[in-house]
């Protein structure tokens, strides 16, 4: 399934939304909703946030395969937003300072099994993948 | 649809879901304690960074002034994120 979401945080109702059709469509049990729901809205708003230089739509791919939970997400006319280049959140820091930012990227490293980053004519894809236990 | 408001018996009561569309709803609510205080899960459905990062705030203020948050009936899956974040040693978890 795919779709694309205006680049604002008032989307995330529709995008839930997709993730809930998603999740019923391939029988998805709630703690995969959950954890699907979690990193898609982590990343769409470090794209809202970081990237506002274009209004453009941002694609959100979902797919699974086998055990496989796929994830994507595609900023167009970006910059390259690659968190696999983030420096891993120094969380003891982070709680003691609460420096803003960090943890939602954080979150999406804990709970995904692979993260990639595609840079192609100027569109940044970050692709996720969790193994499902069914 | 998410709603943050303090109950009768001076508890937080948290409802559906909590991202980062609904700060502005929750923060005014946080903003005003000023003394120690349970915030009841028993109806969240879900958190996410945002969401943590207004308790994260609150819980420093508050500590500031020897006061704290002490969290109440967190479903699994909310109690997994806090563990992921961190955040199991900064707030009090019941």
């Amino acid at each position: 399934m795919e779709k694309r979401f205006k680049k604002s945080l008032d989307s995330l109702n529709s995008i839930f939304q997709f993730t809930d059709e998603f999740a019923t469509k391939h029988n998805l049990d709630p703690g995969a909703l959950f954890s699907l729901n979690l990193v898609v809205e982590e990343l769409f708003t470090n794209i809202v946030k970081y990237n506002p230089e274009n209004k453009n739509d941002v694609l959100i791919e979902l797919d699974k395969k086998s055990h496989d939970l796929i994830i994507a997400l595609t900023d167009f006319d970006a910059r390259p937003f690659d968190i696999t280049q983030r420096p891993t959140l120094n969380l003891s820091q982070y709680l003691e300072e609460r420096r803003v930012g960090g943890l939602g990227i954080h979150l999406v490293k804990q709970m995904m099994d692979k993260i990639e980053h595609e840079y192609k004519d100027r569109c940044s894809k970050i692709i996720l993948t969790k193994h499902l236990e069914n | 649809m998410f709603d943050a408001k303090m109950s009768d018996a001076g508890e937080v009561l948290l409802s559906g879901r909590f991202d980062a569309s609904q700060v502005d709803t929750a923060k005014p609510v946080f903003d005003k304690l000023k003394k120690s205080c349970v915030v009841n899960f028993k109806d969240l459905d879900y958190i996410s960074s945002a969401g943590l990062s207004v308790l994260l705030a609150t819980q420093k203020r508050l500590n500031e002034s020897g006061e704290k948050l002490k969290l109440r009936n967190l479903n699994k899956y909310i109690r997994d994120v806090f563990r992921y974040a961190g955040f199991d040693t900064v707030f009090e978890i019941e």
